[in-house]
């Protein structure tokens, strides 16, 4: 089931055309990764959809509500985690929260439920401005959890945190993605975007130039995932039993060895392994290379994710 | 109730903050007190006192106050410890300072001390006359007291200030009026904070309608200005006695003020991109509206063209307002159609104040 649905999204500030047609979907329990180097547009993006914008043209539905700046009942099924700190640093964590909640109508039962999810029950009572970075970032996401959204914005949540903060708040996206929220995430971390999207969006210079899960990507620049093998033994013999392997799409001499060009290394490993030592060949050494985002991103923009 | 907490949460770090805390309680007690010193009626001169006091010391405008010896009597005059000062040893002696209080306090030691030797006679007189003793004497005399005559001034002719107006009463109004102002512009800069904050964004993603994010910001600080203004005028009145005029149309001003006043404060808080903006617009603002409005010279020493522009701000309706108060005896009645125009400014200000705000978050 569809939860976000935006379409021909456009802005202009003077000159610059910021966003430029952008449209994609994000369905129930997805989490989709818009990536994009510095100011390809994923912030003015995410501001038209969370409503805080104005757009110049383009239409924006959250479950089946139009999104707009006045759109309060569309707002009430968005949270939204602004890419710069957007909290009261003079007040505790737990008064942000509470001024926040009574915004979104919460109660403050899910007040101290939203504490405990970001791990800050603790430190409630200081004053956000005396809380570390990574506990900053980590109240400025629980803002956008009190409300239990439909669909939940997170704009690079784990700019410049440390490990365990930025693992506390991948894992709160994750459990939240499991529960069927819908999740728009920004990063510049490909680590991050592989280990939670489920499909990434490619935005640059206000364009979105490719769409689709990693594998998707990797394969439309004719990237493919690669299994190397040193073998004892046959090669001739093991190159034709590994070619009747449906998932192997190709297959050359590789030093005393064999490259392969799989679907899928992880889910075609174990097959080919297995052919191999029934056929009596030893395998000497195993070497297994999936095309990652950021050669996929380096090819679409020409530039490096973070820089 | 979304409104109130943002309004609350306004005041709320206003109290926490030092700064804030100055301007909330502090600033608006000082004035209580210096409004009160320099324009409370209820100051009654100190006169210090060698020997015995006599008849001073029933006097009720006077408070008396006993010294050792010349030197220190002296010393204390000198000092302006106290108004004057008495030496009473064969021939009165009054030492005085020559300013204007100093020949106040002159003509009520005067008077007490004829009053005093006034009695002492005529019972000497009784007592020789009716063959009674001293004491009895004295009585019969103080039984027969006659009552000081009353006597009623009034000024005839075209008078600016009529009798009995101190001139002072208007003052108070007047550093109400500028005060007040002030104080809510100073709230924009806080208002810029929370935008620069991006809270005011966040606000905007949540399921707020922006008129009452916009209703939350005004309202915290008209509730700052109005706290000030009730400290000053409530606090002026009880401790020293300044006079504000009928109780209901100064409050019904009071409020129609503030409302200006916070109006003011959100439009600027919108428009200005930096807190040091807001501070050197505020302070522009503030005083150059206060001259215009005849906070500093009265409207009364207006030119016809400069009272037309007085009119035009709502310093120059408030501060007639409570000029028709306080001196013309008006009533609430009196300073509706200045109660209509506050309100009117302070509706302008509201929605050019919302429109600005939304434009500056969305746009
Ligand atoms: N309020 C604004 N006024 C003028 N230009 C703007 C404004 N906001 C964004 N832009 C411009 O629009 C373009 C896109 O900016 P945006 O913030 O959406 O990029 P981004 O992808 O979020 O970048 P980053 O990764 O650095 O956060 C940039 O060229 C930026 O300068
Ligand atoms: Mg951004």
């Amino acid at each position: 089931m569809t939860v976000l649905s935006c379409s021909g999204l456009r802005r202009r500030f003077g000159d610059v055309l910021a966003v430029d047609d952008v449209s994609f979907t994000i369905a129930e329990g997805e989490t989709y990764g818009l990536l994009g180097p510095n100011g390809a547009g994923k912030t003015t993006t995410i501001s038209m959809i969370t409503g805080v914008l104005e757009r110049d043209a383009g239409e924006v539905v959250v479950d089946g509500v139009p999104m707009s700046p006045d759109a309060v009942a569309a707002k009430r099924l968005v949270g939204y985690v602004p890419q710069e700190l957007a909290l009261y640093p003079d007040l505790t964590g737990r008064e942000n929260l509470r001024f926040f909640a009574s915004l979104y109508g919460a109660g403050r039962r899910r007040v101290d439920e939203v504490l405990e999810v970001v791990g800050l029950a603790d430190r409630a009572g200081d004053l956000a401005r005396e809380y570390s970075g990574g506990m900053k970032r980590r109240l400025n996401v629980a803002i956008g959890l009190l409300h239990e959204p439909r669909l939940l914005v997170l704009d690079e949540p784990t700019a410049g945190v440390d490990p365990q903060s930025r693992n506390q708040i991948m894992e709160n996206v994750r459990a939240l993605a499991a529960e069927g929220m819908a999740i728009l995430y920004t990063t510049h971390y490909m680590e991050e975007a592989e280990r939670l999207c489920d499909r990434v969006g490619v935005i640059d210079s206000g364009r979105l130039i490719a769409e689709g899960t990693r594998r998707e990507l990797v394969e439309r620049l004719g990237e493919r995932d690669r299994i190397s093998l040193q073998l004892d033994g046959d090669l001739s013999h093991a190159a034709t039993v590994l070619g009747a392997i449906p998932a192997v799409r190709g297959l050359a001499p590789h030093g005393h060895g064999l490259e392969l060009v799989v679907d899928d290394a992880r889910e075609c490993l174990p097959v080919v392994l297995s052919a191999i030592s029934t056929n009596g060949a030893v395998v000497r050494s195993v070497e297994v290379t999936e095309p990652n985002l950021e050669t996929v991103f380096l090819h679409l923009t020409g530039k490096a994710l973070r820089e | 109730m979304k409104v109130l907490s943002i309004a609350w949460i306004n005041v709320h770090r206003a109290l926490r903050d030092r700064t804030g805390l100055f301007f909330l309680v502090a600033l608006p007690l000082l004035l209580v007190f210096i409004i009160g010193a320099a324009f409370g009626g209820s100051m009654k001169p100190v006169v210090g006192v060698v020997g015995d006091a006599g008849a001073l010391r029933s006097d009720a405008s006077v408070q008396v106050r006993d010294f050792a010896d010349e030197p220190a009597l002296r010393a204390a005059v000198e000092h302006g410890e106290i108004s004057a000062g008495l030496v009473r040893a064969g021939t009165p002696v009054l030492l005085t300072r020559s300013d204007r209080s100093g020949q106040q306090v002159r003509m009520l030691v005067t008077s007490a001390l004829t009053r005093e030797a006034n009695r002492l006679s005529a019972g000497e007189f009784v007592a020789s006359h009716a063959g009674i003793d001293r004491d009895t004497a004295l009585s019969v005399v103080d039984s027969m007291r006659v009552e000081p005559v009353e006597v009623r001034a009034t000024t005839t002719g075209e008078a600016l200030f009529p009798e009995g107006f101190s001139g002072f009463d208007l003052g108070a109004s007047n550093q109400l009026i500028v005060f007040t102002f002030l104080n809510a512009l100073t709230t924009a800069a806080a208002l810029v904070e929370t935008r620069s904050f991006g809270v005011t964004r966040r606000m905007f993603a949540t399921p707020t309608p922006a008129r009452v994010i916009v209703a939350g910001e005004a309202l915290g600080r008209i509730a700052i200005a109005l706290l000030q203004g009730l400290i000053v005028v409530a606090g002026s009145a009880l401790l020293f006695g300044v006079r504000w005029g009928d109780p209901l149309g100064a409050a019904a001003l009071l409020v129609a003020f503030a409302l200006v006043s916070g109006g003011a404060g959100l439009l600027l808080g919108a428009l200005c991109r930096t807190q040091q903006q807001t501070g050197g617009f505020g302070i522009l603002l503030g005083l150059g509206l206060a001259a215009f409005g005849g906070c500093m010279v009265p409207l009364e020493f207006f030119s016809p063209a400069l009272r037309t522009v007085a009119f035009a701000t709502p310093h120059g309706w408030a501060n007639d307002g409570f000029a028709a108060l306080t001196r013309r005896g008006g009533d609430l009645l009196s300073v509706a159609p200045h109660l209509g125009v506050l309100l009117g400014f302070a509706a302008v200000l509201f929605s050019l104040g919302a429109w600005r705000l939304r434009l500056a978050v969305t746009r």
